[in-house]
């Protein structure tokens, strides 16, 4: 496994942990009748957070481990990680980043109609946040994807 | 995944150049060990620039190491 697909999946991972805080957060909220402007917004923010110190400290974190494993697989030699950016995966990089762009736009799109049918801004906060964790793990699926199977 | 129309000799070429290894390939090319193994396996086709590289390292005209095939 390379470095970027290490990378991708400790993305993906903290992602997918990420979505599970925001879901349940949002749930007890709405379960225990407290789905406040401030509180959600407090969670808007909590999330938006939590993604970059853990995006910062996972790709730190992979970094490490990469160095690690691979300092045991070569007996301590000099490790040598394969973190050089190429074209490829510029490209598999530009190719997830569409697939976050359009998840993103449909996301923001239903945000929007959520407000037109009525509901409260909180829902639109709710799913605007929801569209940008979901195209986030889409990115990271579609990328992985193209780092297996090629294209 | 559909086959590619650009198919490559690499392989055979490094191995006519004292079977030379996929990471020494990458490090003249510029590239990682991963895309030189995409390209062997034709499941990518590589900028010009890159096709130009890979042809001056193994010494060759381009048209040796690849080819296009537009029946693919």
């Amino acid at each position: 496994m390379t470095y970027q697909e290490k990378n991708i999946i400790v993305s993906f991972c903290s992602q997918i942990l990420i979505l599970g805080f925001f879901l349940v957060r949002i749930l007890e909220l709405a379960q225990g009748g407290g789905l406040e402007f401030e509180k959600v917004l407090r969670l808007w923010f909590t999330v938006i957070i939590l993604q970059i110190v853990v995006t910062i400290v996972g790709t730190i974190l992979a970094h490490i481990l990469s160095a690690i494993v691979q300092s045991v697989q070569t007996g301590g030699e000099e490790p040598q990680i394969d973190d050089i950016e190429d074209e490829r995966d510029k490209l598999i990089a530009l190719k997830g980043t569409r697939v976050a762009y359009i998840i993103s736009s449909i996301g923001i799109f239903l945000a929007m109609l959520s407000l037109v049918f009525g509901q409260p801004a909180l829902v639109m906060f709710s799913l605007l946040i929801l569209a940008g964790l979901v195209a986030q793990i889409s990115a990271d699926v579609s990328k992985l994807y193209l780092y297996r199977q090629g294209f | 995944m559909g086959k590619k129309r650009i198919s490559n000799n690499i392989r055979k070429l490094r191995f006519f150049n004292d079977e030379m290894t996929q990471q020494h390939l990458a490090e003249k090319a510029g590239v990682t060990r991963q895309t030189i193994i995409a390209m062997e396996k034709d499941r990518y086709s590589p900028s010009l620039e890159l096709a130009f590289k890979i042809a001056y390292v193994f010494g060759v005209p381009l048209e040796e190491v690849f080819a296009y095939d537009p029946e693919n």
